[in-house]
């Protein structure tokens, strides 16, 4: 009689409806197009040496388009169904630039927060990667803003900082 | 005699997927969203403080706004919730209420002051309050989600059935994100009928 009750857990989709993500294809996913490769090897290294070093999973993308949401929204869904950072430590970090809306988010893990500070995120935003931005130099914003991370998110540097 | 001890564990291990176990830990699921929701409205209202001492620190002209933020404040942490009045709509709805007045005095705490927007301490203090209310968003969208999973999990075969039988589960409110033409009403009533 109660032989219909099969669990049935339901699985937690990939991706919402509505999103168009970009497939993480590496730590720098740059679907919108805006660096080079040499700077693209450049900063995948860094960030692969972040990881060696912290643990941190730091992952750079560029998009062509948020499909009509905002920028904070979209990053949290791409971090939460890309898996970024290491489960139940909740470190990841990602870098979103979207040109066409002209939108750059720092989106950080619980876990970090503490060492990635909402106005420590302001502040490169604001002082590293805009200026470059706005003049229209995509990869050099780019490596700033991903120092500036760096810069926060390791203990050693944060101490000699 | 071994028959019917057969039959009370089939009948254990066919009953756990009725809801027995599931029904439970979506429950505690939505509650423990429910606490994420409120630590981040708890850590905006630990701001306001230091954001007023700011604007006054910095030599604004000191405005009605400020004393409006802080009632905000005081009477929005009056209306507490635990996890038991969930099922409440009132309760949910009073609750949401009290934080959207917040809300509304912030934003016009902004647009007072749009002198002090390169000021350092204003700037750090408005940039965690922005990741505040960031965060706010994903954690009601967590808990509404949560809601979502529990309210379609105790309506719903099988579990419906233990829902129903063993714990009489009601279901939960979600948290609406605004109160109809919240956004639009011009002054905030702090529900001390003043």
């Amino acid at each position: 009689m109660l032989a219909g009750c099969g669990s049935s857990a339901p699985a937690r989709p990939a991706a919402p409806a509505g999103y168009d993500f970009p497939a993480l294809s590496g730590r720098v996913v740059d679907a919108a197009n805006l660096l080079p490769a040499s700077s693209r090897t450049t900063i995948t290294q860094e960030l692969a040496a972040l990881e060696q070093r912290t643990g941190h999973q730091f992952v750079v993308v560029t998009v062509p388009g948020l499909g009509g949401h905002t920028i904070e929204d979209y990053g949290v869904t791409l971090g939460r169904t890309w898996g970024i950072g290491r489960k139940g430590v909740n470190d990841g970090v990602l870098l979103v630039v979207a040109p066409v809306e002209r939108k750059v988010r720092i989106e950080v893990g619980y876990g970090l927060e503490r060492a990635l500070r909402d106005e420590e995120a302001r502040t490169i935003i604001d002082s590293a990667i805009l200026p470059a931005f706005r003049a229209r130099d995509f990869p050099r914003g780019i490596a700033a803003g991903v120092d500036g991370v760096i810069r926060e998110i390791s203990p050693s540097e944060r101490l000699a900082a | 005699m071994s028959y019917r001890v057969f039959f009370a564990l089939t009948s254990a291990v066919a009953l756990s997927a009725c809801g027995l176990n599931s029904v439970p830990t979506a429950e505690e699921n939505a509650k423990a969203r429910w606490a994420d929701v409120q630590n981040n409205y708890q850590r905006r209202a630990d701001l306001i403080p230091n954001l007023v001492a700011t604007v006054k620190a910095a030599g604004a002209q000191e405005k009605s706004i400020l004393v409006e933020v802080t009632q905000a404040r005081a009477s929005a942490s009056q209306v507490k919730i635990s996890g038991a009045d969930l099922t409440d709509p009132a309760k949910v709805a009073a609750y949401e209420q009290a934080q959207s007045g917040v809300t509304l005095s912030l934003q016009r705490l902004q647009e007072a002051y749009p002198e002090l927007k390169s000021q350092g301490n204003y700037t750090t203090l408005m940039s965690q309050l922005e990741g505040t209310e960031n965060r706010i968003v994903i954690a009601r969208k967590d808990y509404n989600d949560a809601v979502q999973a529990y309210n379609t999990r105790i309506r719903t075969f099988p579990d419906a059935i233990g829902a129903k039988v063993f714990y009489g589960a009601k279901p939960m409110v979600p948290f609406q994100a605004t109160t109809p033409g919240a956004e639009t009403a011009p002054t905030v009533n702090f529900g001390n009928a003043s």
